[in-house]
């Protein structure tokens, strides 16, 4: 028994318009809901990781920030106390070598002053000869004896004229 | 991704049986109840039982049966689509449930606009009841859409729903709209009205049924041909159907039964969005916002 090609029937209309709601409530509750609240959670999920990776990058930034400051303080720490460093050796350089001058001076002067002392020695040294020699020679000379007080004016007198000479002239 | 567990692939193996077992009901009903055939008969579904009911009675037929095997059989495949979805995995099922959504999705974001986005599941519905209730031809089932009483019943639904959305511009509104341009095209405009889901129901059942006469007229006749050519002992045996059915079946089986649903769909949508006033609607909205507030 079969239906006619075409034949209508309420029933069958309303049961076909049933059908269609009853899938359109099935792929709303299980297929579309389902997908719609896994792509919810994914895009949640992907916002989180997104929210996350900006934070640590935040936190790498304001690290790097902290440390070049560090850096740049240990550098001007470092700077300063070469400076100090350079100034104190250039101060006890400076001392030294005012020691060591003054030394030197000192050494000079006494060196002069010795010098000085041999030179008048050995001119009155030389003056006593000189003496002698000629009040020998004199005393020969003439075959008498002469006052060496006289004498010794006399002589004194020449020498220191020619030791003024040299004196100009040396 | 975490393994399988047995009681998974146990609720997965009877999810599919729920999608193939239907199926397999209606061939096993098909083969038990039918009548071999004598000669070309085009008929319509053939009527298992019948209910007495007031007005007119219910008879059960293929068309309400196999409607059945759909909706059962797209429920288990629902089910089946999104067993196990989760944030993180990955499987092929999960990419293809995700596909469906987001491509109806679009459409009828695409086609009727942001206010109809809740729209998708119907638009879904129509397009998966309609395909594969076409598509039951290919395990040689009678395919419920082409029976009038059934792509009606859709049809009618539409038709609600477009009544409904274009009364959402106010009473007035509507009744106007039978009015345009003069109040003399009141008649025209009603028939027009009616015309819509009458066109609807009438083009997708009309494309199924003549690919079921079509494929039938060409069958006997190839069998007539090859009865004809081959003499009185080849003849026996109908050559010429080999081949020939097989691709028109390709094209009314297959390809016509996925574009009348996709014909389906889109009409829908166009016809409930482009009925729907939304100017009207938004003013509508305003001054009752304004009077709540006042």
């Amino acid at each position: 028994m079969t239906l006619e090609v075409i034949s209508v029937n309420i029933w069958q209309i309303l049961i076909s318009l049933i059908n269609l709601l009853l899938i359109f409530l099935i792929l709303k509750k299980v297929l579309f809901k389902r997908v719609k609240k896994m792509l919810a959670d994914r895009q949640a999920a992907l916002d989180k990781q997104y929210a996350d990776a900006d934070e640590a990058k935040r936190n790498a930034l304001e690290n790097q920030v902290a440390w070049e400051e560090k850096i740049q303080s240990a550098h001007s720490e470092a700077d300063r106390i070469m400076k100090e460093a350079n100034v104190n050796a250039m101060q006890r350089s400076d001392a030294i070598l005012a020691e060591t001058k003054e030394r030197a001076d000192a050494m000079m002067r006494q060196a002069e002053a010795e010098a000085k002392l041999e030179r008048k020695k050995a001119t009155a040294a030389m003056q006593h000869e000189i003496v002698e020699v000629s009040t020998q020679l004199s005393e020969k000379m003439l075959g008498r004896e002469i006052r060496t007080e006289d004498h010794r004016a006399l002589i004194d007198s020449f020498i220191d004229e020619i030791g003024e000479d040299n004196d100009a002239n040396g | 991704m975490q393994e399988k567990t047995s009681r998974f692939r146990a609720v997965d193996a009877l999810l599919i049986l729920m999608i193939v077992l239907p199926i397999l009901f209606g061939i096993v009903l098909q083969i038990a109840t039918k009548p071999p055939s004598e000669g070309i008969a085009i008929s319509g579904a053939r009527i298992f039982f019948t209910i007495p009911f007031f007005f007119q009675d219910i008879p059960i037929t293929e068309s309400q049966v196999n409607s059945w095997i759909v909706v059962v059989a797209l429920l288990g495949l629902c089910l089946y689509l999104t067993h196990g979805i989760a944030t993180k995995t990955k499987t092929r099922r999960q990419h293809f449930a995700e596909m469906i959504v987001e491509k109806v999705t679009n459409m009828v974001r695409g086609n009727m606009g942001e206010y109809f986005t809740g729209f998708g599941p119907f638009i879904a519905a129509i397009l998966g009841l309609s395909a594969f209730s076409s598509l039951m031809t290919l395990v040689g089932l009678y395919p419920p859409t082409s029976d009038i009483n059934v792509v009606a019943g859709w049809a009618i639904l539409v038709f609600i729903l477009i009544t409904y959305y274009k009364l959402k511009g106010g009473i007035l509104h509507y009744m106007k709209s039978y009015c345009e341009p003069v109040p003399l095209f009141a008649p025209m405009n009603l028939v027009s009205e009616i015309a819509t889901p009458v066109s609807m129901a009438f083009r997708h059942y009309g494309n199924v049924l003549s690919g079921t006469v079509i494929s039938t007229l060409v069958a006997a006749a190839l069998q007539g041909i090859s009865a004809m050519t081959l003499g009185w002992f080849w003849g026996q045996i109908p050559f010429l159907q080999i081949g020939i059915p097989a691709v028109l079946s390709l094209y009314f089986d297959l390809f016509s039964g996925c574009l009348q649903a996709f014909i389906f769909a889109m009409l829908t949508m166009l016809y409930v969005s482009g009925g729907f006033p939304a100017e009207q609607y938004e003013k509508r909205r305003l001054r009752r916002s304004q009077k709540k507030a006042s």
